[in-house]
Order: C-alpha cells, then structure tokens, then sequence
C-alpha cells in the first residue's frame, strides 16, 4: 500500500482553486477597448489643437471605427459572461467600490459619445454625401457646433477608459501578478501606442505618418519604462509578487513575454521606427503591425499569467 | 552606415563570435534548416495529424502532443528574420525583387530556386544539417561529420558550377 | 561555468530567448556580410566573389579557436557542447545533393530566410523548395531510411582521428584558409565582378 501523507487541507481541489475562466474574450476585450480609447484620445486631442485637417486620418477618419471597436469589445465581454440574460443588471446597480461597475458606466457614456464624434465628421469626409432627411442635416449641424466640448469630455473618458483596462486586473488582489498599480498607465499607453501605429499605418499624409510614427515610439520608451518598474516593483514586494514576476523572469511566461511582447512587440518595432523617420526604406506597416499585435500579445499574456499567479499560504 | 558590404573578414570574425556565444550560452550551435522542418511538422500535424504522427520520420517531434514549434532553432530563425530585416534597413536594402543575373529571365531564376531548394531541403535533412547546423557548427565543433558535409558541399557546387554557369555568369 | 543553460547557471527557459537574440546576431551579421545576395554567394563558385570563403572559414575559425581558449580557461565544459554526430555515408551524400541545390538555387537556408527578410522572392521560392524538400525526405523515409542510420560512426573529432591535439588541428585549419583566403583574391582580380 502507498502511504499518503496529507499535509495540508489545500490539496482539496477547491481550496486553492487555479482561476482559468478567462480565455480569449477577456483579452480582447481590453485590447479592444484599449485601442478604441487611444483613437478617441488622439481624435480629441488633435482637435482641440485646431489640427483636424492636418492630421485628417487620425482625427476624422479612425473614429469612424470606434463604435465598431467597441460594439466587437463588449460582444467578446457578453460572450464572457456566464449570466448573459442578467448583462443590463451592470446598469442597475452603481456599486463605487466595483471597477466591473465603472468600467460599465464608462462605456456605457463612450459607445454614445463616439457615435455622435464619428457623425460630427461626416460631412468633411463624405462631402457629396445627400443626407435626404433635413432634421439629420440639422442634427448634424448642431452637433459640430460642439465639437470642441465633446473632444474635451472625450480626452477625460478615454484616459479612464484606457486605463481602466488595466485597473480591471490591478483590483484583483487575490491575483498577485495583477496586483500593482503600473498596470492602469502600462494598458493606458499601450492603448495609446496600438492608436498611434494604426494611425501611422493607415494615414496617406506623409506628415501625417511621420508625426505619429514620432508618437508611437515615444510611448513605446514610455511603456518600457513601465514595464521596467513592474518587475522592480513586484521584486522589492512580498514572496508572492517575487513570485509572480519570476514567471516572466524564468519561468513559463520568459519566452513568450520577452521575446514577442518587449523584442517583436516593442523594442524591434522602435528600432524600426526610428529606422523610418531616418529614411532607411522601411515600409511603414511593418513596425505598426508589429506595435499592434505586440499590444494584443500583451493582452493574451497578462491575462494568462495573473490567472496563473496566486498567493502561496 | 552606408549601402556597402561589410568587410567579410570582419564579417567572419562577428559570425564566429555569434557562433561562439550560442555554444557558451546554449551549448549547442547555429542551424537554419532544423526550423523548416519545425514549421512543417507543425502544419503537417494541424493539417493531418493521425499522418504526422505515424510518419516515421516526422512522428517523433509530434509525439505525447508536443509543440514542435517549441525549439531553439524556431527561435534562432525568428532572430535570424528580424536581424537581417534590421541591417538591411539600416543599409537601405529592403526591397521587394526577384535577383538574378541579367542574362536570365526572372522565370528562370525562380525555377532553378525552386529545385535548389528542393535539393536543400532534401539533403540537410539527409546529412542531418544543412550549411549552418552541419558544415558551420560542426567545423566549428571538429566534427568529422562537419568536415565531411562541408567538402561534399563545396566540392559538389564547384564541380556542378560548369553546368549552370549560363544562370550566373552567361 | 559554460555552457550556461545547459550546466543550468542560467534557468533553461531563459534558453529560446536567448536562441533569439543570439538569432538577430545571426540574420544581422549574414545580411551585413552580403550574403542576402543570391549572386554574391554564387560568385564563389565562379570566382569573382568569394565573400562566402572568407566569412565563412573566418566565422568558422573563430568559434573553433573560441571553443578551444575558453575550454582551456575552465569557462565551458566541451562535453556538454553538442557535437554533430557522423554517419558518413549520409553526411556525403546529403553534402553533394545539397551542393548541386546550393549552385541551382543560389542559396543555402540560413542565408535564403536572412534574403526573403529583407524581400528578395527569389529565396521566399526557395526557402518553399525547402519545405518541399524536407516534405519529401520525411514522406519517403523508408525509401532511404538504411542509407541515413550507415556508417555510424559515433560523434568523433576529426582531431581525434588524425591523432593530433585539437589546438595543432586548428593551426592547420588556420594555415588552410590563408591558402584558402589567398587564392579567393587573387580569383577576385583575375574574374571581373560587376556592381548589383
């Protein structure tokens, strides 16, 4: 006979349960959102500068895309949720000390918000455009009037929508990986960032791709020096934070995070960059591909590994 | 930098310290055609698995469901692509074209592509490693196997270079 | 000390990253030393360019006289390099098909992926000849599975053959490619090379 020795009442199963109920839709979500975010923000921002027409792609064109980002983002959160008949209860009950809470009540004021900004550009896109019914005419009309006020309200809603993406992880505690505070400004930026080469990649002016290629790679350094203080951060923390971060310093998560997410998703896309702004012949879309699936990458991978962190006693 | 090549001793002297740096890190050479055929057994395996798996060459990387994608040489490749995309644009050689000798159609060049690759792919595979993985490494390692790989190699293209010298020189 | 994932001084999944970087190194060098050039490396057949020679016997060199100091310095233990092993037969007869493709094609694998990086389409058909090629080697396997296991003769060192030390073995490889480095430009002069 084989002698057993239970040491321990967390060998039960359901002591210590391995949270893995997030799977793809989870990390989309928060790229989805993240990137919708970065869109509104820079829309916002250009807009305010009076630069809507020399920055055209980022400020007219792109938004035309953020409801679409969204309505696909909160369609892979719905097919997340176990209770889907019980969505809307999200909106019947503010509860402050929730992020899921806010999280809703943000999109739930930039799904709108971002249709009504998209149409207040539809005249100076689709000039010949027949609109037929005068009232959408009108309508129209009146909201251009606030264009300026809007792109304020949006810069503010897309900050706290970028960053909420991250803070949604920073509130579990009980997921030490998740548990710091860099997590909110690293998905805010590299939201930002995802905008910023989607920007460059689509935009025909050359000014255009040139200022935001210089954009993106500024908020790439930015995101290396998060990321940088992640790991110091959870390596001057407690047992369980060493812990979670030697999962990316040697453990499981290495491969996958230092070479797709930091060299194929950040460091080689911003020696490309820089590669392009000095004219060497690099084709725009290579270093804006690779931002863009590193910070989905990213996504995947925070996800994976904070349902994979736990505390040890 | 310029668009020019570098100095190939200079070159030389680099590959060796790369070479150098993977047996001090990894104990184990440079190779190129070993992740062909990861890629391969890779898609052989989600395309036809029961087949793959059966194979009696290719069974094995595939075995108790591991991920032949897994491997040194995977990664090694995934560098190799990202490191020469990085000098060529740093020597403004990116660009999109078919190279050949004049005197020849693109046609023909790609044909001849095509069969050398065959052949190459056909052959590392028979003498367990191609340029980099058996001459390269193994010279490097004095494998007799090195060696060997490495004057059939040579010895073959500069005997068979008579015959295709309408491809290259005219 | 090394080699360091092996003699586990560096955790082992450290080791495809470092497979990576050491990668980068790779492609980088091979591009920067031409060898992206289908007709850069063909000219070392005809003579009017053997950049292949030189790049190739000097990296070779130096990681062989590499090994050999930091083996004498204690800094990796040679037993856990990995060595090729040789069965002679297939190492010859893989070696002349691969020859007859490297003048057909132009191009051998680790320098067709470094070409198709930076566009050109002639290796991107290539390194698809290669898939083909390993695709057919795997399907046919029993057909020449007896020629790939003959001659086995373990994993020996061409030193240790000849019965000489590895050092005196590398000084002779040394001389070797000075001839060898002679010869390829004096070739270099004697066989004009246009510019491409």
């Amino acid at each position: 006979m084989v002698e057993e020795i239970i040491t321990s009442g967390r060998m039960t199963p359901e002591v210590d349960p391995i949270l893995h109920i997030w799977g793809w839709e989870i990390p989309l979500y928060l790229f989805l959102g993240g990137f919708a975010a970065g869109i509104l923000f820079f829309s916002a921002l250009f807009t305010l500068q009076n630069k809507e027409d020399r920055y055209s792609m980022a400020v007219k064109v792109l938004p035309l895309a953020v409801p679409v980002l969204l309505a696909l983002g909160l369609g892979a959160l719905f097919l997340d949720l176990s209770h889907k008949r019980y969505f809307w209860q999200l909106y019947t009950n503010i509860r402050w000390e929730s992020p899921m809470s806010w999280g809703a009540w943000t999109l739930l004021l930039v799904t709108p918000l971002s249709i009504v900004w998209a149409a207040s550009w539809i005249e100076d896109l689709f000039p010949k455009l027949d609109l037929r019914y005068d009232w959408l005419k009108q309508a129209i009309h009146m909201i251009r009037d606030y264009q300026k006020p809007m792109a304020w309200a949006l810069i503010v809603l897309a900050v706290i929508l970028g960053m909420y993406t991250g803070i949604l992880l920073s509130a579990f505690n009980a997921r030490p990986f998740w548990n710091s505070a860099i997590m909110g400004p690293l998905f805010l930026t590299s939201g930002l960032s995802t905008a910023a080469a989607a920007i460059a990649l689509l935009a025909r002016d050359h000014a255009e791709r040139s200022m935001f290629t210089k954009i993106d790679l500024v908020l790439i350094a930015v995101e290396l020096f998060f990321i940088i203080h992640l790991f110091m951060g959870f390596l001057a923390s407690t047992q369980v934070h060493i812990q979670a971060a030697e999962m990316f310093l040697g453990g499981e998560f290495t491969v996958p995070f230092w070479v797709w997410v930091v060299g194929i998703g950040l460091a080689v896309p911003a020696l490309l960059e820089i590669l392009e702004l000095r004219k060497r012949g690099v084709p725009t879309f290579v270093p804006a591909l690779m931002v863009i699936g590193g910070s989905l990458m990213l996504r995947f991978i925070v996800v994976e590994a904070g349902q994979a962190s736990r505390w040890l006693y | 930098m310029n668009n020019k090549y570098m100095n190939p001793y200079l070159a030389g002297f680099l590959l060796g310290i790369v070479l150098l740096m993977a047996f001090f890190f990894s104990g184990r050479g440079l190779g190129a055609s070993g992740a062909v055929k990861s890629a391969l057994v890779y898609g052989m395996d989600k395309v036809a698995p029961t087949h793959t798996v059966e194979n009696a060459y290719f069974g094995h990387y595939v075995a108790d469901d591991a991920n032949p994608l897994n491997n040194w040489l995977v990664y090694e490749i995934l560098g190799v692509i990202v490191g020469g995309f990085l000098s060529g644009a740093l020597s403004r050689r990116l660009k999109l074209k078919i190279e050949h000798f004049p005197g020849i159609s693109s046609k023909r060049r790609l044909v001849f592509a095509l069969i050398g690759g065959v052949l190459f792919g056909f052959g590392s595979q028979l003498g367990r490693g191609c340029t980099s993985g058996s001459a390269l490494t193994g010279m490097a390692v004095l494998s007799v196997g090195g060696f060997v790989t490495m004057a059939a190699i040579f010895g073959t293209a500069f005997a068979g270079a008579y015959f295709f010298r309408k491809n290259w020189i005219g | 000390m090394g080699p360091l994932v092996p003699n586990e001084v560096i955790g082992a999944n450290w080791n495809f990253l470092i497979a990576f970087v050491i990668g980068i190194g790779f492609g980088f060098v091979l591009e920067q030393a031409g060898f992206s050039s289908s007709r850069k490396l063909a000219g070392m057949f005809y003579g009017y360019d053997t950049v292949v020679l030189k790049v190739f016997f000097t990296g070779a060199i130096t990681a062989m006289l590499g090994l050999l100091f930091f083996s004498l310095f204690g800094w990796i233990n040679l037993n856990l390099v990995y060595v090729n092993p040789t069965y002679l037969w297939s190492a010859i007869i893989g070696g002349v098909i691969m020859g007859v493709g490297f003048i057909a094609g132009g191009f051998c694998p680790g320098t067709s992926i470094c070409a198709a990086a930076i566009g050109k389409i002639d290796a991107m058909i290539f390194i698809g000849g290669i898939f083909l090629g390993v695709f057919i080697f795997g399907e046919g396997f029993p057909l020449w599975e007896k020629l790939y296991y003959a001659m086995d003769l373990g994993a020996p060192k061409l030193n240790q053959v000849l019965g000489i030390s590895g050092g005196f073995f590398a000084f002779l490889v040394i001389i070797a490619a000075a001839i060898m480095f002679w010869v390829g430009e004096w070739a270099e002069k004697k066989f004009p090379r246009e510019e491409y």
